[in-house]
């Protein structure tokens, strides 16, 4: 059996500081393509947030007229979720507060193309 | 029909007696049939004349078709039969604040706020009414009640301040904001296109989506209260964070404005929207 075109990005990412899961999703069923994640979380739970927030910003972006999302990311008082999406997947990732945003963004920024 | 109303429908066929002609007048006046909703609520009522509900229900009906005084009298029916009823004070208060009443207005609204903190709603309009209040009494000289002159002022006053709440925040650059209030309605600030079109209401509207799908996520994964969520486009870097009374500040920068920046602009206007509102507490 092959290895998933997306091992390599998630086992990047989650190398990441602070980083506790990263996964690959369908954007539209909210389903797990493909993840690499801690022990305690709960893959499936995160990435049907996940992607419905990220679907919710590109409708809502396209409503208002602002385009095509690119990198989205949630900050709440326990964590951060960033996402990325592309041609019906979105890469995502969970950390925790002490992440460095900046670097994981640059990672997922990278690691598009690997969606497409 | 929808599904719904076909659903409470063949319900209420069954039992003429049941309460289920609440949810069906609701159902409808949701929708914007507020003369069946009408029909619906006065049939109910007829069986259930001392159900407090059933009487609030018509008044948001009236409401809707712009019948503010029968609206009124139907709340004060409410609070015959249920002295405590929030939905009747914040309601009087809405058709008060209408008709020019302020005074009124803020004593059945902080009413309401006292018998439930937890409404935003009634937060923001008591907010509202007490800013109007106030301005509208500087306008008077503060000689007595004021009246429709003062009250014209007081509006203006309150629609420039809105308007221009962040502008020194933003100066001449490339980054715009808004004050959305809970139901996504703007409370401050300006949208203006590149052409100079006014579309602060449609974005407003169109992102509130986005705070509603961050709340969710945050609850179920137990991360605590949502600070921000930023995003990018190909147009524009949009950055949203919460206020108090579940509003929400919106700050839209082009894309040559770094990140960090933008964050820097969201966390002042939020500062500043937050001083703002609570000015009049």
């Amino acid at each position: 059996m092959s290895a998933s075109p997306f091992e390599g990005v998630l086992s990047l990412l989650i190398r990441q500081r602070g980083v506790q899961g990263c996964l690959v999703v369908g954007e539209a069923d909210g389903i797990v393509v493909d993840s690499n994640v801690q022990v305690g979380i709960q893959s499936n739970v995160v990435a049907a947030l996940a992607a419905a927030l990220y679907r919710k910003a590109r409708l809502c972006s396209a409503a208002a007229g602002l385009s095509t999302v690119g990198f989205l990311q949630l900050e709440a008082e326990r964590g951060h979720i960033c996402a990325i999406g592309r041609d019906g997947l979105v890469l995502v990732t969970l950390a925790e507060p002490r992440a460095h945003i900046g670097r994981i963004r640059g990672a997922m920024i990278e690691s598009l193309s690997v969606l497409a | 029909m929808s599904d719904e109303i076909r659903r409470l429908s063949e319900e209420l066929a069954r039992d003429p007696s049941s309460l289920v002609f609440m949810q069906l007048g609701e159902a409808l006046r949701r929708s914007g049939q507020l003369d069946l909703g009408l029909k619906v609520a006065h049939r109910g009522l007829e069986r259930h004349a001392h159900n407090a509900d059933a009487h609030d229900l018509l008044a948001r009906i009236r409401v809707d078709r712009g019948e503010l005084q029968e609206a009124f009298d139907e709340w004060d029916m409410v609070l015959r039969l249920a002295p405590s009823h929030v939905g009747a004070r914040k309601g009087m208060g809405y058709v008060l604040f209408k008709q020019g009443k302020l005074a009124e207005a803020e004593t059945h609204l902080s009413t309401a706020a006292t018998h439930d903190r937890g409404d935003s709603s009634i937060a923001t309009a008591l907010r509202m009414v007490r800013r109007l209040l106030r301005y509208a009494h500087v306008a008077g000289n503060g000689n007595g009640a004021p009246g429709h002159v003062e009250l014209l002022a007081a509006q203006r006053r309150v629609e420039e301040e809105a308007r221009l709440l962040f502008a020194d925040i933003l100066g001449e650059g490339e980054h715009t904001a808004l004050l959305l209030n809970a139901d996504g309605l703007v409370a401050a600030g300006l949208y203006i296109t590149a052409d100079g079109e006014d579309v602060s209401q449609d974005v407003g509207a169109a992102l509130t989506g986005v705070r509603d799908e961050a709340l969710r996520a945050v609850r179920h994964l137990d991360l605590g209260a949502w600070k921000a969520v930023v995003y990018e486009t190909d147009l524009a870097t949009v950055a949203l964070a919460p206020a108090i009374d579940e509003s929400m500040v919106l700050v839209a920068a082009g894309r040559s404005v770094p990140l960090g920046f933008v964050r820097r602009v969201l966390d002042r206007c939020v500062q500043r929207a937050t001083s703002w509102l609570e000015e009049v507490a």
